[in-house]
């Protein structure tokens, strides 16, 4: 730790369902230093002022994605965002967008992982016998890795959903996390899903409905880009040659 | 478990673009000119209608009754704030128009990066200098469009 000791206030998002379910906003004032991150901070209200503060985190270094919240009003991770960087006297932290609340900061990922699980996000074989034996390799270029790689990064922090304007419209669209990943998988030379795959995300309310706001690519803490996957799976599903 | 006022969400999501950056700020222009747009040929039609005679469209009107209501709309229609409108409406079409061409170009994977490995700072491949430059082209052009309809109307630039 270093730097002098300075106060910020934390103006923070409380919902308790069990306690009439009345949304509301606490102001606390904790010390930082210049490296203090805003889950450091979140944790000094827990430890120091008030335990009933509810908030899900795990890894502390931007790799498990578990503390995505709405920071000064954009998605970002808790544990990747240093209150000094924010350059604000007030920061104000609410559950993520786009998501249904569950306890204060808490956010309820059901529907987000079960639109992940509907894309297959695994390798599809023609052959499935051939697959599970795993004794096989399956070689590839850097030109065929390359291809993928990018969106085989994403953490499933969920900052891109809350980011997404069409998502906040239209419940049914997957969002701009499961869209990347069916195109990760699509687009894998290892990978036989073909048509199968689009066929998921064809309708009204599928890939076609991304109006390209850009804001996923924005806030994503790892360079996934979904809005990049997004529009080459669009490309896919229009002019696409690979099929099941 | 809360579920946030979803109307109120939906609107600020399309009314309140900031923070996001350029993209979003052209995604909130497209849709609100785009349903602005819309909105206006419906009233346009409407108005059209009533000059040539309402629900007697099918009908000939008599030529004194057709110059009556012509006239008679063309004296509601004359006042500033339908000519600032209109002035409004031809920064909206210009903008929708010629952002919707690149729009258009990227649903077709034209205009953009390639995947790459990601390196800190990021840069997303999705928003390329070609796609910023139509932008603010499209930006250019409405912003042209507006200050001649308002010279048109008001006379405000040149006399």
């Amino acid at each position: 730790m270093s730097g002098k000791l300075q106060e910020v206030r934390l103006r923070v998002y409380r919902y308790d369902p069990s306690n009439g379910g009345r949304p509301r906003y606490d102001i606390f004032s904790v010390p930082v230093k210049k490296d203090t991150t805003v889950l450091s901070a979140l944790l000094y209200v827990k430890e120091k002022l008030d335990p009933t503060l509810s908030i899900r985190f795990s890894c502390r270094m931007a790799t498990c994605g578990s503390c995505g919240m709405m920071i000064n009003g954009l998605p970002r991770l808790a544990c990747y965002t240093l209150v000094s960087q924010l350059k604000s006297k007030t920061i104000t932290v609410q559950p993520l967008n786009n998501f249904p609340v569950v306890k204060d900061l808490v956010a309820d990922f059901t529907d987000f992982f079960g639109k992940h699980r509907a894309m297959k996000p695994y390798l599809l074989r023609i052959d499935t016998y051939e697959q599970e034996k795993s004794n096989i390799s399956y070689r590839q270029t850097d030109e065929e890795l390359l291809k993928y790689i990018q969106f085989a990064y994403c953490i499933r922090c969920g900052l891109c959903y809350a980011a997404c304007p069409v998502v906040a419209t239209d419940k049914r669209f997957p969002g701009p996390q499961a869209l990347s990943q069916l195109y990760r998988y699509y687009i894998d030379s290892r990978d036989e899903g073909g048509g199968e795959r689009l066929e998921v995300v064809s309708d009204s309310h599928g890939v076609l409905r991304c109006h390209f706001a850009g804001s996923c690519s924005q806030v994503c803490p790892k360079g996934v880009d979904p809005a990049l996957a997004i529009q080459l799976l669009r490309r896919e599903l229009l002019f696409g040659r690979r099929t099941g | 478990m809360s579920v946030r006022n979803p109307v109120v969400t939906a609107l600020k999501t399309w009314l309140i673009p900031r923070r996001y950056g350029v993209m979003r700020w052209s995604y909130s222009l497209q849709r609100i000119s785009g349903v602005a747009i819309t909105l206006y040929f419906v009233l346009h039609i409407g108005e059209t209608a009533n000059v040539i005679g309402g629900s007697q469209v099918w009908s000939i009107p008599s030529y004194e009754y057709a110059r009556q209501v012509w006239t008679e709309t063309v004296e509601f229609l004359s006042n500033p704030f339908f000519d600032a409108g209109l002035a409004v409406l031809a920064f909206l079409i210009f903008f929708h128009t010629s952002n919707g061409v690149r729009l258009f170009l990227t649903h077709f994977g034209i205009l953009l990066g390639k995947p790459h490995r990601p390196e800190y700072p990021y840069h997303p491949a999705s928003m390329t200098k070609a796609q910023l430059t139509i932008f603010w082209v499209s930006i250019l052009l409405a912003v042209a469009a507006l200050l001649y309809s308002l010279n048109i109307f008001f006379k405000v630039i040149l006399p």
